[in-house]
């Protein structure tokens, strides 16, 4: 049952091209950078440069899926109205939102292993042919940093579904029996 | 005081009282009525009469001040909201006046919508959609998103919604408020149909005086009382 209810949240963030589209680009630059950061932070520590670019970009992804999680509640307010008034309880909403946030970060995710097989090979290629100059760092981005920064967006993406649940609950299904505009 | 069995809803000395400007207004004034299995029933008054507070206290959206709504031999008058979203769920259809379908998805899955959050197969559930299209003579438009609708495709589309999981009631606010008069018969004909076919009870809020003929019980509302039951 929460699994068909995910399901249909996947279906409504297809559905909604440009907010997909958006949210997906950006979670995929960010899950990018923390992952090329990743490893030199894991030497270095969080106390280095590369390790507060890590705390930004996952700070940032906070921000941005409570974002996410804000205009989905509350743009759809009437929807949700809607659906509570024909018998989905607060879980099954949540469900739903967390379907469609999670989906975008995922989406993000598989993004970003096809770029780093693409930047892997064009990398190896210029290096094999000797033409990588040599002012630009050798940074190759391993499997490890990126399924370890998946994990913690993942992680903060629940942060943020846990966040935004007040707001689902303050959703009162008798708005969907207001006129339009009242 | 003993309920009929055969009682459906029953309001027994509701109040609902709400601010507004700073100024109580009291939206239903020791309210007590009953509603019969099976019965068609339009409860009817001016603008701001308290019908619709009454529709919604009725189908546990709203809760009373005081008194008590019997659902279906259930206090539903201090039940929880999980519980309330349930009984909705199970024995309750809604039709507003503007719709409601989620336009990101289509006919069909708006019907289908309802019976997500339950423990039925996908096949199934796909299955009463379409006999709750078919009944409303809506099937061939099965996957039209909602602005590729009329407003009474929209209405009838919304009707489906409301029968699919069966229910013993439905509620209708002001269901032909944004029809004309070809898809306001049209509609009504159709509640008629599942009145009379499934012996559901149907109850329409409206201030116009034309529908009366479909019902077999008037509610008029007076200034949050109810002022003749006929």
């Amino acid at each position: 049952m929460v699994i068909r209810i995910w399901k249909k949240g996947v279906t409504l963030t297809l559905r909604e091209k440009r907010t997909f589209m958006i949210f997906t680009s950006i979670y995929t630059l960010l899950i990018f950078l923390t992952s090329l950061f990743w490893e030199s932070t894991w030497n270095q520590g969080l106390a280095s440069l590369q390790g507060y670019l890590v705390l930004i970009f996952l700070f940032t992804s906070l921000i941005l899926s409570l974002l996410y999680a804000w205009i989905l509640v509350s743009r759809k307010r009437r929807d949700w109205a809607t659906l509570k008034c024909i018998g989905y309880t607060n879980k099954n909403i949540i469900a739903i939102v967390s379907g469609i946030i999670l989906f975008t970060t995922l989406t993000g995710l598989f993004i970003v292993i096809e770029l780093v097989f693409h930047y892997t090979a064009i990398y190896s290629y210029l290096y094999s042919a000797d033409i990588i100059f040599e002012d630009i760092p050798r940074i190759l981005i391993g499997l490890v940093p990126i399924i370890a920064t998946s994990f913690l967006f993942i992680f903060v993406q629940l942060l943020s579904i846990a966040l935004i649940y007040r707001k689902v609950l303050k959703v009162r299904p008798i708005i969907a029996l207001k006129r339009v505009g009242e | 005081m003993p309920i009929d069995k055969d009682t459906m809803i029953e309001a027994i000395d509701v109040n609902k009282e709400y601010r507004r400007a700073g100024a109580i207004i009291h939206a239903l004034n020791d309210v007590n009525l009953s509603i019969k299995s099976g019965e068609f029933v339009i409860i009817q008054g001016p603008t701001g009469c308290g019908k619709s507070t009454l529709l919604n206290v009725l189908s546990g959206l709203d809760l009373p001040d005081s008194g008590k709504i019997i659902f279906d031999g259930e206090n539903i008058a201090r039940a929880k909201e999980d519980r309330l979203a349930r009984i909705r769920r199970m024995k309750v259809g809604f039709v507003f006046q503007d719709f409601n379908l989620i336009n990101t998805l289509t006919a069909i899955e708006n019907v289908e919508s309802v019976l997500w959050p339950t423990v039925l197969r996908t096949s199934e559930i796909e299955r009463r959609a379409i006999t709750a299209l078919r009944d409303v003579t809506l099937l061939d438009r099965k996957d039209h998103f909602p602005v590729q609708l009329s407003g009474g495709e929209k209405q009838k589309c919304g009707l489906a919604r409301a029968i699919i999981h069966r229910p013993r009631v439905i509620l209708a606010d002001e269901p032909t408020g944004n029809l004309d008069p070809q898809s306001e018969k049209e509609i009504m004909d159709l509640l008629k149909k599942i009145n009379n076919d499934s012996d559901t009870t149907i109850v329409v809020v409206t201030h116009r005086e034309k529908l009366n003929s479909y019902a077999n019980k008037i509610i008029k509302m007076q200034n949050g009382k109810v002022q003749s039951v006929k």
